[in-house]
């Protein structure tokens, strides 16, 4: 029996230092918490467009199709940096139905924002109040959202995306 | 007394008067006050997901200032303390909030400290015993 | 070139540190030589150089060295530049290594323990050494230089440069580093199957200051965070401190069991055990706040790639450290007497609490990190996890604080029992009658009746032991009282503080007068003030009661040019029995809102710890 006691501390030490080896070497970031939406549906949401505010965009719309969510503003300058991306993927991915959600942002900004860097996005919506945001859990520009053609969110990422997330997270998930 | 539907027509749209005020100040007055101290207690609970560690309650963050508008949003159209937070909890996650959940992932955190504790003093207690 | 020579003294001390490692297995092991000696002398005179070269490297503001660069701008005072040189993570690290070689230097003068047993002891000190040396070395050099040529550093946090906080690391640190020496020691004893009286007294002695050391810098910490946090607060159970009280408590219960294995050899293996545990605990609290694995109020410049580095020297010292364990604890030990309610029950009572306590802490902190590698959700321990079980699991063993002292080895009767009972109810019925008065509060009624309770029996027991001893050897009976008299106080100060603490908030125009019970604020002008890094606009209170001046209360605002940093400076009135804390907030209008807090019996906090620290030292004098 006392022989058995004084083999925990060691299996401990070892336990807990495998979970936080396993932790580290996955490279989490502590200040971009895994999204609370992960495998949920899509929200239910009616996201005004942009460009034509008597015209929505609704969950209907996203049945049977992939759709990627960004959410940017004119006001954020990681969103300039990640925004030419865009346009390849929707080179690449022709298929992709891509949103792109201007989150409280005046909209006179916004459309010069567009004008001027262009507008990679399928639809754009306009999301004044920040409601839209607050569904999807958003706490901090940009973020982006991967969304499957059975409805379900299977992807979030926090912060601007780059060449790198966008070929091994995105793309792999894409076919 | 011809006066006195006179007197009583006067007296009825004062007397309407007076109770629609009555109204006003009774939920307009109260409401606020009620919606402060829950705004407090429910906003202590939650974590500003862009600060460091910081409550809600304590943080001047945009996106806190966000989140007290929806809680005192919510509190006026008379949801509860607990339907807020997991309407927040759902969007955010359990990370918003500072107190782990009790749920099945969470029964070993809860329960272990008490569990060891209690196997503990019974040992102790059998070894008290044996003398 | 100063950064040169801070490199090599690093680099010689490495090297000896490896002479005198190796050495070990090619020499008696039985006797220690004078250049044995020299060596381990030689060793800290190298690191103390180096340690040195980098604070004059601050000193001078030699931008060339990329950590002097980085953390540091001329226009600081010269005492931050100074302390800036451990308030980053290359330095402080260097710190660590520093006070490491301080404490084997330190133990060569030992003149009770076998030569055995020392030479032993510092082998393994010096194997600790060398891994963090290493560590430093490859990941956490401060001696780099700038491939470029800088004019101006980057300049320090302003949160930073407090004197408080200046001096918080390096005491902390002579607190956390010393238990490895007593790791080191406990390792020694068990390879020798030599744990006697000598090592219990050498032991005692260490975990004594250590432990004394420890506390002072957690109180440090804490006053810092309660007067420049600004929430009025002290204790957050943020990770950072989690991770601070960890060892803390494991010391504790260090300090307890080793006290009371005066000539017999009781409770040898758990000794031994919470000799591993501090310092594991030590290196674990490193680990979780260099990594960057946690987010913190505290934190520092972190990378996963040192986090590596320090688990990796956690699991192979905490790992091996109990692998001895396993194989040379010594099966022969007497049994201990255990009676309801004797001393030794109350000891072991006393661990139990104290050790699930520390396990509790240590689960809620990495728990988080437990369930997001396994089910990719994140969590949050926070404060009321802390508040519910590690506390609640800690009161059984603060009330059976309140008498141990005075419980017999021998039998399980507690001489002049009935005063003590009376006194439990008494103050248990004060206690009640003061919570009542005020707002009626449990856990304020638990905190003070608990801290009454331990205050006045503690009395009692120093009142007895003077009728039976007189002032003979008065230091030696009394200071485990004196010491629980400090945690009394200290109970008392928590309580109050946190349970009956009042906030307000306010808005105020100049002259403006607002009364809060029965103290009325005035806002009496509007200040600024320039100052060698900052622009400081202050906000002058004026505090009456019932018409006659307590005190002016300065909270201010101040902006750093360097950092253009904007940091809100509470300005704090500590009377003994409330402190007075006002925050200003924004301005619109001329009209500034205001927060204040009203915290009572805060001063007890301070106070209690003082003596705890105060008997801890007297504790090693009297030994």
């Amino acid at each position: 029996m006392k022989k058995i006691v004084l083999i925990i501390p060691f299996i401990l030490t070892l336990i807990i230092s495998s979970f936080l080896l396993f932790y580290l070497l996955q490279n989490k970031d502590p200040k971009k918490p895994p999204s609370a939406l992960l495998n949920e549906d899509v929200p239910k949401i009616k996201i005004p467009d942009l460009f034509d505010e008597k015209k929505f965009l609704t969950n209907i719309e996203f049945n049977d199709k992939l759709i990627l969510v960004n959410f940017f503003a004119s006001w954020c300058a990681p969103c300039k940096v990640e925004h030419p991306l865009f346009f390849k993927i929707k080179k690449d991915h022709p298929n992709l139905f891509i949103i792109g959600v201007d989150y409280k942002d005046p909209k006179n900004d916004a459309l010069d924002y567009l004008k001027k860097d262009g507008n990679p996005y399928d639809f754009v919506g306009y999301d004044k109040q920040g409601l839209i945001g607050l569904e999807f859990g958003v706490f901090g520009l940009p973020e982006t959202f991967l969304i499957n053609k059975k409805g379900k969110i299977i992807y979030k990422h926090l912060g601007p995306l780059d060449k790198k997330i966008i070929e091994n997270d995105i793309y792999p998930l894409l076919n | 007394m011809i006066f006195i539907p006179y007197l009583t027509e006067n007296f009825l749209k004062y007397f309407l008067f007076l109770l629609i005020c009555f109204f006003i100040f009774l939920f307009s007055g109260s409401t606020n006050a009620y919606s402060e101290k829950d705004l407090k207690k429910i906003s202590s609970k939650l974590r500003c997901m862009t600060c460091q560690n910081q409550s809600i309650y304590d943080s001047d963050a945009d996106f806190s200032k966000d989140i007290k508008k929806i809680i005192v949003q919510k509190l006026e159209s008379g949801h509860t303390e607990q339907e807020i937070i997991k309407f927040l909890v759902q969007r955010y996650g359990e990370y918003i909030v500072f107190e782990p959940q009790m749920n099945i992932k969470n029964y070993f955190l809860w329960f272990f400290p008490f569990v060891i504790l209690a196997i503990s003093l019974i040992f102790l207690i059998f070894r008290i015993k044996k003398n | 070139m100063i950064s040169l020579v801070g490199f090599a003294n690093l680099l010689f001390s490495f090297l000896i540190g490896l002479i005198i490692f190796f050495s070990y297995f090619f020499n008696n092991k039985n006797k220690i030589s004078r250049t044995y000696y020299n060596l381990v002398f030689f060793k800290f005179f190298f690191i103390i150089v180096s340690f040195l070269t980098l604070i004059y490297a601050y000193v001078v503001s030699d931008f060339s060295n990329q950590n002097v660069f980085e953390n540091s701008h001329s226009d600081k005072p010269i005492l931050y530049k100074i302390t800036g040189t451990w308030g980053n993570h290359e330095g402080s690290m260097l710190l660590w290594l520093l006070i490491m070689s301080s404490y084997t230097l330190f133990f060569t003068f030992n003149k009770n323990l076998k030569d055995n047993i020392k030479k032993l002891t510092i082998t393994f000190q010096t194997s600790l050494f060398l891994l963090f040396a290493v560590f430093v070395i490859l990941t956490s050099n401060p001696f780099l230089i700038n491939s470029i040529n800088f004019e101006e550093g980057m300049g320090l946090n302003p949160i930073l440069q407090d004197p408080a906080l200046a001096v918080h690391p390096p005491i902390l640190y002579i607190g956390y580093v010393g238990f490895s020496l007593i790791l080191s020691l406990a390792l020694a004893g068990l390879t020798f199957k030599q744990i006697d009286y000598e090592w219990m007294n050498t032991a005692k002695k260490l975990t004594l200051f250590c432990w004394s050391m420890l506390t002072g810098g957690i109180a440090l910490g804490s006053y810092w965070a309660y007067y420049e946090l600004g929430w009025g607060g002290w204790w957050f159970w943020d990770p950072v401190e989690n991770v601070s009280l960890m060892p803390w408590i494991a010391g504790l219960a260090l300090v307890h069991s080793l006290m009371i294995t005066k000539k017999e050899k009781l409770l040898i293996r758990w000794i031994v055990f919470l000799s591993i545990l501090c310092f594991s605990l030590s290196i674990f609290g490193t680990f979780l706040v260099r990594s960057g694995i946690l987010t913190s109020v505290h934190s520092f410049a972190t990378d996963s790639a040192r986090g590596i580095f320090i688990l990796i020297i956690f699991l192979v010292s905490t790992g091996f450290s109990f692998i001895l364990f396993i194989f040379k604890t010594d099966d022969s030990e007497e049994k201990l007497k255990l009676l309801f309610i004797n001393k030794s029950t109350a000891l072991v009572f006393n661990n139990i609490v104290m050790i699930i306590a520390c396990l509790t802490i240590l689960l809620g902190t990495i728990y988080p990190i437990v369930i997001e590698v396994i089910t990719n959700k994140r969590i949050s321990v926070g404060a009321p996890y802390f508040n519910s079980t590690a506390l609640p699991i800690l009161l059984p063993g603060f009330l059976l604080m309140s008498i141990a002292p005075a419980l017999s080895w021998q039998n399980n009767k507690l001489p002049k029992y009935k005063s003590y009972i009376f006194v439990f109810i008494a103050l248990s019925l004060l206690s009640f009658i003061i919570v009542y008065l005020n707002t009626f509060n449990v856990w304020g009624f638990i905190g003070i009746s608990l801290g009454l309770i331990i205050i006045f029996s503690s009395l009692l027991s120093v009142y007895f032991n003077y009728k039976k001893f007189g002032l003979r050897n008065f230091i030696s009976h009394n200071n485990a009282l004196l010491a629980h008299i400090g945690v009394g106080i200290l109970i008392l100060g928590i309580t109050t503080s946190s349970v009956y603490k009042s906030e307000f908030s306010e808005t105020f125009m100049i002259n403006e007068k607002k009364q809060i019970n029965n103290y009325s604020y005035t806002l009496l002008k509007l200040e600024t003030n320039q100052d060698s890094n900052f622009q400081e606009l202050v906000a002058v209170f004026s505090l009456y009661k019932d018409n006659k001046k307590i005190a002016e209360i300065k909270p201010s605002k101040r902006y750093y040019n360097v950092s253009k940093m904007i940091t809100t400076e509470a300005g704090i009135y500590h009377s003994w029995f409330q402190d007075f804390y006002v925050i200003i907030g924004n301005e619109k209008d001329k009209i500034w809102s205001v927060k204040i807090y009203q915290n009572p019996l805060v001063s007890l906090i301070w106070i209690g710890v003082i003596i705890m620290v105060l008997s801890g030292f007297l504790g090693i004098r009297k030994v």
